[in-house]
């Protein structure tokens, strides 16, 4: 996925990816990506934690426009709980 | 523990830099595609080639407004049972709307894209030279500001 998102990045389209291994990540090297520790098949969560998904995407937005070098991987740990205000206090950084 | 032993015996293309757009945009402003390579697509589409063990470096259209039932996921190489229940924690199509509702970004593009992501060495060709420069240059045309790329 990382190698779509270097194309897209490319043609002048700012890009944030999720990632779920940091070991690939770091090789394809994605302009911005954020590592969850969520697990394989549940980038934004699980099935019906539809504020915790946005709350995932909230998260994104604003390392978006927080990462200022190319080739960053956000670490953070969003497995811990699955108490939406862990999500919302990390929210508020932005 | 499986993907783990995948990627440690798996070759991927390696880079030192990487290609960047500064974003100084305000984001209520912005303009936004999902990009997914969790193998979902329209039921109606075709559906991605789990015959080839190279896998399928195509991509699907999958229009903005198309609803959680109008979509499969074809992928036979991670466990997709939860994402059938619920695609948004694959692909937030529901919730970048929401998004959209509240105001928090300017608008959802009227179409995003898929990917399956097992794409094996003698496809990375075209998914390089072919697909993924397609949906590129696809964004640009839509003037997309943000993309946000989901895994699966």
């Amino acid at each position: 996925m990382g190698l779509i998102q270097r194309i897209i990045e490319a043609t002048g389209i700012a890009t944030i990816s999720i990632s779920l291994s940091k070991n690939i990540s770091q090789k394809v090297l994605p302009p911005r990506a954020v590592y969850t520790g969520l697990p394989l098949g549940h980038p934004l969560g699980f099935p019906g934690q539809t504020f915790r998904q946005k709350q995932v995407l909230r998260l994104l937005l604003i390392y978006l426009k927080n990462l200022n070098s190319p080739g960053t991987i956000a670490e953070l740990d969003l497995t811990d709980s699955g108490d939406d205000s862990v999500a919302c206090d990390i929210c508020s950084l932005g | 523990m499986l993907f783990r032993k995948w990627v440690r015996h798996s070759t991927f293309i390696e880079f030192s830099d990487s290609p960047w757009t500064p974003f100084e945009k305000d984001i209520s402003t912005c303009r936004l595609a999902l990009v997914t390579t969790g193998g979902v697509h329209l039921a109606l589409q075709k559906p991605f080639d789990m015959k080839d063990p190279a896998g399928d470096p195509t991509f699907r259209e999958i229009p903005a407004d198309a609803r959680p039932a109008d979509l499969k996921i074809t992928h036979n190489y991670y466990d997709h049972a939860d994402a059938d229940k619920d695609v948004n924690i694959i692909f937030p199509i529901e919730r970048v709307q929401e998004l959209r509702q509240s105001s928090e970004i300017g608008d959802v593009n009227h179409r995003h894209f898929s990917f399956m992501g097992h794409i094996m060495k003698r496809h990375i060709n075209t998914l390089m030279k072919e697909s993924a420069p397609r949906v590129a240059a696809a964004l640009k045309s839509d003037h997309v500001d943000i993309v946000i790329l989901t895994p699966a």
